[in-house]
């Protein structure tokens, strides 16, 4: 009987203790949601979603030229990354049993862990130096170095979860091995690619450093790809900044639709693989 | 390699000592219907002894029937199931014709007038016969099964003796038909022993008799 | 129909490594035509190995080595400039577990292997499909179902798949890795019954951990021990009167 209540008290406990450490971790996330939320909802509006900013300490005006860059950010960093992320992936998963792969898997963890800011320097010295302005396409590049390795990696890890039986499977009704990649393999694993893939894009979208340095800022919509562009997170940046309030609003504002496009993203990803990603690692 | 006991040998053993329960109940049985016969008596025993060997054979062939159904015997032990089967009819065929012995001696009555040395020397034969068969099979022993059908064509060439002397000499009917009827079961029970040396061979080599 | 006792294919002093280690002796094997060919053995007798020998899946496993020969219709299919792509298009393969690509439907599931190697044979690929089924004995349960997932079937009708998955390529042997060793009785027994339907058309060889199942369905039995081929012969001699004494322990279990 005692050592039931013994074992009750202790279960207890460490129960409370979780939980207590669960509020901790979730608190800061918490209170920034909330804070956005509060400051940056209450001035969405369909004019300040499509117009262009106003002029500085005047009128307030719109975000539209930052969702604009964004997206396009977002679409031309997916269109040179992630075939070249997934390329990466599936040689290190079906050809990486070599030295070469093991090499490379080491460049992409270190690549993985770098810190933005220097895929923005590389990227300004060797491209935007050399060709003398900023543009979308240099920001595609240094996003692409962050969104590369990430997705190298996702895929790498979805195809290795392909059983080997299928491979066997394929190989065994003579199939030529780039064949059984290409149709058995990575069909198996597309669940996971397109996952990985998700969750890089989300990851860069949020991404300031590299573009300060690469696409600078604007005030008007998309003018080409030699000229600089705007983006999301280096409008809330420069609107926080600012010393108006309105204007920090806006910054505000910024941020609430950011977050928005990136927890879409990841719902979306939740929704779309049934609850599975957190089973892949 | 130690050997680990198989749920088969438990059945496998119960066969073999059924089988030699068998044996030695048939042995005794042709014994006292030959004794009865050389000594004058009835063999009223030897009908139990008959009864109770067909029993055992049903035991046996139930036993085996199981055994193939539930355990799909192989190799040795498939020959050795296959091999009890014909050795279980043979010893209930050695009870039988000694029960057919001791019916002819209770039908023809008094047989004392009769000369029935030659009969009782050939009844010892077919009895060494049987002897042979039963410890071939007690030890699995090929040598001694291989020996049994040199000693069968002893016996069939008794009774044929007897029968063409039966037909040419014109003695005593009753002497006459009883010593040729008790021959004839000799001789069946010789062939039977010979059928279970075959059986005891074939359980050790594989090597089956030409039909 | 040929006869029943020419060989198709065979092993001539086959030894193979994973590594350092010998998995397979010196094994030579002669496998009729129309025939079904068991291996069996203990676990880790090289059954498994000897019979990815015989389609060169073998050397799929990294550092896995092969010598000996190999005939298929007295060609060497280890031979200088043979491509083990093309040995498997006619040496097709049945595994432990049933593998469908759980990515296909029934229906591709079959036609897989023709899409996949680009290889049509005239007829069309719906005829190929349904004849493959047929002969696999699943036609009839899963006729209306071709649009479904290839693994939406039970276990023993995604055996069948694999197995009308491998006819549809026309082969000329079909290997079978233990194919029933995940299967239940009753689906068990119906791939059984088809192995001796098949070998009409091909030439069997499967591995099996069961004995039972050698005996009832194989027409000649080879029993393989530490890599070494210890007795092989027409599966009723194996099985009422083999010659070795190591076999005789091992098929009435008196083994270790």
């Amino acid at each position: 009987m005692n050592s039931y209540r013994v074992r009750k008290f202790k279960d207890r406990t460490f129960s409370i203790l979780g939980l207590v450490c669960v509020i901790v971790a979730v608190l800061p996330l918490g209170s920034i949601l909330l804070e956005v939320v509060v400051r940056g909802a209450p001035i969405i509006s369909w004019n300040f979603l499509t117009q262009t900013p106003g002029a500085e300490g005047q009128t307030v005006g719109g975000i539209g030229p930052s969702i604009q860059g964004s997206l396009i950010l977002i679409g031309l960093t997916s269109l040179i990354g992630i075939p070249i992320g997934i390329m990466s992936g599936v040689f290190l998963a079906e050809y990486g049993d070599n030295k070469y792969a093991s090499l490379m898997r080491l460049f992409n963890d270190v690549l993985t862990e770098f810190p933005s800011i220097v895929a923005g320097v590389t990227v300004f010295l060797a491209f935007v130096l050399y060709f003398g302005h900023f543009s979308p396409l240099a920001g595609s590049l240094a996003l692409s170095f962050i969104l590369i390795p990430i997705v190298a990696r996702t895929t790498e890890e979805s195809i290795k979860l392909v059983p080997n039986s299928l491979r066997e499977a394929s190989a065994a009704l003579g199939v030529r091995r780039w064949r059984t990649t290409v149709s058995i393999v990575i069909a198996a694993a597309k669940a996971g690619l397109i996952t990985g893939s998700l969750l890089a894009v989300a990851r860069i979208a949020g991404e300031t450093a590299p573009l300060i340095m690469t696409v600078l800022g604007n005030s008007y919509f998309f003018q080409g790809f030699g000229q600089p562009i705007d983006a999301l997170p280096l409008r809330i940046w420069r609107d926080a900044l600012q010393p108006y309030p309105d204007i920090q609003a806006a910054g505000w504002g910024a941020a609430f639709v950011l977050i928005l496009v990136v927890l879409t993203i990841n719902i979306g990803v939740r929704l779309a693989t049934g609850g599975r990603r957190g089973s892949r690692r | 390699m130690d050997k680990m006991p198989r749920l088969m040998d438990m059945g496998l053993e119960k066969l073999n000592s059924l089988l030699l329960d068998m044996a030695t109940l048939s042995q005794q049985a042709v014994s006292a219907s030959i004794e009865a016969y050389s000594r004058g008596g009835k063999g009223a025993e030897v009908k139990q002894m008959s009864t109770r060997l067909q029993s055992l054979h049903r035991q046996v062939s139930d036993l085996s029937m199981e055994m193939i159904a539930r355990y799909q015997p192989v190799a040795t032990d498939l020959r050795f199931l296959k091999a009890c089967l014909e050795i279980s009819y043979g010893f209930f065929r050695y009870g039988r014709y000694a029960l057919d012995i001791a019916e002819v001696l209770d039908m023809f009555g008094d047989l004392s007038k009769c000369d029935r040395k030659f009969v009782v020397e050939t009844a010892h034969k077919t009895q060494e016969m049987i002897r042979m068969s039963v410890e071939a099979f007690a030890r699995r022993d090929v040598e001694m099964a291989r020996k049994i059908p040199k000693m069968d064509d002893v016996v069939d060439e008794s009774y044929r003796n007897n029968l063409k002397k039966m037909l040419e000499e014109k003695g005593n009917l009753k002497c006459s038909l009883s010593s040729t009827l008790i021959l004839r079961y000799l001789e069946r029970i010789a062939d039977h022993a010979t059928y279970i040396g075959e059986s005891v061979e074939y359980i050790s080599t594989g090597v089956e008799p030409p039909a | 129909m040929q006869s029943n006792h020419t060989e198709k294919m065979s092993s001539l002093g086959l030894s193979a490594w994973y590594g350092e280690k010998q998995a397979l002796v010196n094994v030579s094997i002669s496998m009729k035509a129309n025939s079904v060919t068991a291996i069996i053995g203990p676990s880790g007798c090289g059954k498994s190995t000897y019979i990815r020998c015989l389609n060169r899946m073998h050397e799929l496993v990294p550092k896995a080595t092969v010598t000996g020969q190999v005939l298929l219709d007295k060609e060497d299919i280890y031979g200088p400039g043979v491509d083990p792509v093309m040995i498997r298009r006619r040496v097709g393969m049945v595994f432990q577990k049933p593998n469908p690509f759980p990515t296909m439907s029934i229906y591709d599931n079959v036609a897989a292997g023709l899409k996949l190697t680009g290889m049509r044979r005239g007829k069309s690929l719906d005829d190929i499909v349904k004849s493959s089924l047929e002969q696999a004995g699943l036609w009839d349960e899963v006729k209306y179902d071709l649009k479904k997932p290839g693994t939406s079937v039970s276990g023993g009708q995604q055996q069948r798949l694999c197995i009308a998955r491998a006819i549809a390529l026309q082969p000329e042997v079909i290997l079978m890795d233990e194919p029933c060793s995940a299967l239940d009785p009753v689906a068990t027994a119906k791939i059984e019954g088809l192995m001796a339907s098949l070998k009409e058309k091909y030439t069997v060889v499967v591995v099996t951990h069961n004995m039972q199942q050698a005996s009832r369905v194989a027409d000649f039995t080879a029993f393989l021990y530490l890599g070494k081929l210890i007795e092989y012969d027409e599966t009723t001699k194996i099985f009422e009167n083999p010659k070795e004494d190591l076999t005789e322990r091992y098929i009435t279990g008196k083994f270790g």
